[in-house]
């Protein structure tokens, strides 16, 4: 935390006075700006020089009718989401880029060009994200009216030859089907020897157009759809979906219900983090260790069947409370499968701290520095493994998380090593919570009715997945379909990092790095 | 005409090739039991009692495949070369001191042992040939993996094999064998830890399994070859492990020889080399379960840092003991 | 020998897995199923990193338009006899994302599929299963007993 306490809204009120920004306090999160493609670079420069930790979070792009938005939903070191509001118009959408202020965004400028068709200029490469190459130019498939029938390919274009460089640089393609990949994406390695020079990634072989098909289906239908974004991290999706509606709704959700909640979505940590741990020693080699992981990780599939009558994507969630209370009788069954895997700890702690392999394979691999961290805007265990100290659960409650003592873990040494040691121990924090929720679950409602028309609004909403932070806008025009659903996913976020670490390391430290951002594609795709 | 039908019979059946192939496939399943194990699982069950014909059904079904050789692919090279590498290494196999003699009968001479050793580093350029061959770049960079570690490695494991010769006095493996009073792990254990660490590296096991890291380089040499050559591929890397096994046997375990209790005696060496044999390819499987998997450089460091430095000291030592202690034993 | 080879062909099978857009679920109970818990490998399944070296893809996800044309090269660099299964709601028939842009729905709109596992993600039993009644439907048929007694 820092020493003195910032407070932007006034620091930015005072240096924009009399300009054409707008600062709007206590709308849409703490503050929305209203700017315009001129000032856009100036009010993120003014917040940078305010505060070190500001970080732009995610880049909204919106058709609203006669022009186009693009919003910058910004997060800073107190609580709460500064977004900057600009509009361009249809005719002429050109923006000026902010990738240079922060790094990190190049990725989320590329998707809003994709989606919306905003041209950000001066944009060091821009290109296609998640649409297909041979995907139409003029089909933007966010904006209200695009013709997404029969669409007319573009032939594929020729493979693109390489310039007569070095000649000692290999070109290896790794993706999109590859054993280390559970998912498909490509990855174009240049190696000389067994260095890597040069990483280009190209997603999107994932992407469903989750976004555009939200617009079409009810808030309660979106929920089972937005679960399914992600099998992994399935039930985050789903309550800051559900949390986003609530905010417009100003619904107040029964407190049995948080705890619930909580309880679901520490379990969806604890299976992720399992999952994790063991598929780092699958990439090192290690495949007693993957299989000692899941084997213990199988009860933790249980209790969440237990709950919720599912393995994997529990669908706990509604708009106003759960689907499903806890059956009391089950409770100390779960505390037992909970006992049990607390006893497994010990041995899994002591590998990971101790094992020479392991430390021989993952120590000073893919070192984030902790600067390096705070520029490219990095969440979740891999920025707590730089030392980077931010998680939505501490920084902005929501759920029960207000009410559970935990704690925040960080690791300074930003190697590969700390980031897996981050969620070895967050593990144990959050076998803390689920058992804490259970012993003190307050009595009440587990859920409470909701209008089916959600009214006009907009809404910002985060919570802490276990890769990192989640974010959703949401705006809703009165009907019963919502008009935009903006998700931007933690592993979105931290791809620049993976493509910083990697550049310079060996060959092999490339997978063991890859596993210890915890990519998950299928969120970032959408 | 008697001696001639001996020599098929014993080249050809036992303990011939299709004993050595049978026993690869009987090693395969114990060393895939063992992982499983290790692993907590049950490994190969449903396939013949406790899973044992498995490694067979695998090379059945692999033979009965389609075969596919890639457009851009050096045709004779990717045909010959896995059916070579496997070939040579039953050639090698047939060297051993079995049943008291070796496969082929009176096959031994002096200096059979770097004889053998050369056979081995043969049949491993012809697996870096398959994978050169492929016109893959997994292909390549695993096959220059192979290339990287068994030339490496090969100097050490020379040196360390090189410690139960003088002990015994002969560059031949019969004699080594023969001249074990005392098992030479008893007399040499530096020589025999170093040797099955080498050995490790040299059969391309975990911790030193890089050339098939499935998460780095797909299939490694492997990755373009389907049906009859994977199967022969397969076979060739099972049968060094069970080369390596006998090599260990018969250096410093003492060979096939052991006691006798009644009858005539080819049986009871044969017993014992069995049992020695399977011995070892349980204790370099542990050891294949227990580590992760080291980097290309750290493997490297491993053998010119590590190795070579001790197995010139093992073989110093062992000199030592073979000038003074040994013959106050025999 | 033919009997020795579906004898080896159902004893054997190695599978390759291939994610053409799916939300992970699908493959995480894929992947669990080589774990203690379930272990596949009682049955000879192993999972293989190459397209050359498998009898049985497994595919999962409702196939991309990124995705499509890498399904159907895998599937072509196979060697026969070679078997496709589709895992999952969205590999049968989209699932939740039928009718996106970006999404063809369903495996079958670009390779053969020769057994369906529904489910949002189908339990590792329900995978089980799935691939067991796919290898006994290779089985020859037995003669029943009427057709014994002629």
């Amino acid at each position: 935390m820092s020493p003195k306490k910032i407070d932007m809204l006034s620091i930015l009120q005072a240096k924009f006075k009399g300009t054409s920004v707008q600062v709007q306090p206590e709308q849409l999160g703490k503050a929305a700006i209203i700017a315009d493609a001129s000032t856009n670079r100036d009010v993120l420069k003014a917040m940078l020089e305010a505060d070190e930790k500001t970080a732009v979070i995610a880049i909204t792009g919106i058709d609203l009718g006669a022009t186009l938005g693009v919003f910058y939903h910004i997060r800073t070191s107190k609580a709460g989401i500064i977004t900057i509001k600009v509009e361009v118009p249809k005719e002429k959408p050109q923006i000026k880029t902010i990738s240079d202020l922060m790094p990190g965004t190049a990725f989320d400028e590329m998707e809003v060009t994709d989606l919306v068709g905003v041209v950000f200029e001066g944009h060091p490469s821009p290109g296609r994200l998640v649409l297909p190459d041979n995907w139409p130019d003029d089909v933007f498939p966010l904006r209200k009216d695009a013709k997404l029938d029969n669409l007319q390919y573009k032939q594929t274009p020729p493979n693109e030859t390489e310039p007569a460089g070095n000649e000692n640089i290999v070109k290896i393609i790794v993706g999109p089907q590859h054993p280390a990949l559970l998912e498909p994406e490509k990855f174009a390695l240049k190696v000389e020897g067994e260095i890597v020079k040069d990483v280009q990634p190209r997603i999107g072989y994932v992407h469903r157009g989750v976004e555009k098909a939200a617009e079409s289906r009810t808030y309660l239908q979106d929920v089972y759809l937005v679960e399914r974004i992600c099998g992994i991290c399935n039930a985050c999706h789903a309550t800051c979906f559900v949390e986003a509606v609530e905010k417009i709704l100003e619904t107040e959700v029964p407190l049995r219900a948080k705890y619930i909640r909580t309880v679901l979505l520490e379990l969806n940590r604890l299976h992720s983090h399992f999952l994790t741990l063991g598929h780092a020693g699958l990439e090192i080699g290690f495949e007693t260790l993957f299989q000692y992981f899941w084997r213990d990780r199988e009860p933790i599939m249980d209790i969440t069947e237990i709950i919720s009558g599912n393995r994997v994507i529990s669908s706990g969630m509604t708009v106003g409370g759960v689907r499903r209370d806890i059956n009391e009788a089950d409770i100390p069954k779960i505390k037992g499968m909970l006992t049990t895997l607390r006893k497994t700890l010990p041995f899994y702690k002591k590998v990971y701290e101790d094992e020479p392999s392991i430390r021989m394979r993952m120590k000073d691999v893919g070192t984030l520095k902790r600067e390096d961290a705070l520029k490219l805007c990095i969440v979740g265990p891999t920025a707590r493994g730089s030392g980077v100290d931010i998680d939505v659960r501490k920084d902005e409650p929501y759920e029960a998380y207000g009410e559970i003592p935990f704690k925040m873990i960080t690791y300074n040494e930003g190697d590969t090593w700390a980031r897996m040691n981050v969620r070895m121990d967050e593990v144990e924090e959050s076998i803390n919570i689920i058992e804490y929720a259970l012993d003190n679950l307050p009595t009440g409602p587990f859920r409470v009715r909701v209008p089916r028309v959600v009214p006009a609004g907009e809404a910002v909403n985060r919570v802490e997945a276990p890769r990192g932070e989640l974010f959703y806008y949401l705006k809703s025009n009165g009907t019963a379909y919502p008009e935009r659903v903006k998700v931007r996913t933690p592993t979105f976020a931290n791809i620049p990092a993976f493509l910083a670490t990697a550049i310079g390391s060996n060959i092999a430290d490339v997978p063991p790095n890859f596993v210890s951002l915890d990519p998950c594609f299928s969120c970032t795709d959408r | 005409m008697v001696l001639d039908v001996m020599f098929v019979f014993r080249v050809l059946v036992f303990p011939g090739f299709t004993f050595l192939f049978f026993f690869t496939m009987f090693c395969d399943w114990i060393e895939r039991k063992i992982e499983a194990r290790m692993q907590n699982r049950m490994g190969p069950t449903f396939t013949g009692p406790a899973g044992i014909l498995q490694p067979f059904a695998d090379v059945v079904k692999l033979l009965t495949k389609e075969d596919i050789v890639p457009r851009g692919a050096k045709k004779t090279v990717f045909r010959l070369a896995p059916i070579l590498s496997f070939s040579i290494i039953i050639f090698a196999l047939s060297f051993l001191p079995i049943d008291g003699a070796a496969v082929i009968p009176n096959s031994s001479f002096s200096g059979d042992l770097i004889f053998i050793m050369a056979l081995i580093t043969l049949a491993n350029f012809f697996l870096f040939l398959s994978g050169w061959a492929s016109a893959n770049p997994y292909g390549d960079i695993g096959a220059a993996r192979v290339l990287t570690q068994f030339l490496g490695y090969d100097i050490p494991l020379f040196l360390l094999a090189l410690a139960p010769a003088f002990l015994a006095g002969s560059l031949t493996i019969s004699a080594i064998a023969a001249n074990q009073y005392l098992p030479f792990i008893l007399l040499a254990p530096w020589a025999f830890v170093l040797f099955i660490i080498t050995l490790q590296a040299e059969l391309e096991k975990d911790p030193f399994d890089i050339p098939h890291a499935e998460s780095e380089v797909v299939g490694g040499l492997e990755t373009e070859f389907c049906g009859g050559k994977l199967a022969f591929l397969r076979l060739t890397r099972d049968t060094q492990i069970v080369f390596g096994a006998a090599l260990v046997v018969e250096l410093f375990l003492g060979g096939p020889y052991g006691p006798v209790f009644f009858g005539p005696a080819a049986p009871w060496y044969f017993l014992w080399f069995v049992l020695k044999l399977l011995a070892v390819v349980v204790i370099t499987e542990y050891v294949t379960c227990l580590f992760a998997r080291l980097r290309i450089d750290q493997v490297l460091t491993t053998n010119w840092k590590v190795l070579l430095p001790l197995s010139v000291l093992s073989l110093t030592l062992t000199i030592a003991v073979a000038t003074w202690i040994y013959p106050m034993v025999t | 020998m033919s009997k020795l080879a579906t004898w080896a062909r159902l004893k054997s099978p190695w599978v390759l897995h291939f994610n053409s857009g799916a939300c992970n679920g699908c493959d995480i109970e894929l992947v669990a199923l080589l774990t203690p818990k379930y272990d596949v490998e009682r049955f000879g399944i192993k999972l293989e990193p190459s397209p050359r070296h498998a009898d049985v893809l497994l595919v999962t996800g409702s196939v991309t338009q990124q995705c499509a044309e890498r399904l159907k090269r895998i599937y072509d660099q196979m060697p026969e006899p070679k078997f496709v299964v589709a895992i999952g709601a969205c590999a049968c028939s989209g699932g939740i994302f039928r009718g996106n842009y970006d999404v063809l729905g369903g495996v079958d709109k670009v390779i053969p599929v020769n057994a369906y596992i529904p489910g949002c993600p189908p339990k590792p039993e329900a995978i089980i299963d799935g691939v067991v009644k796919l290898l006994n439907s290779l089985k020859p048929e037995k003669p029943s007993k009427e057709e014994k007694k002629k």
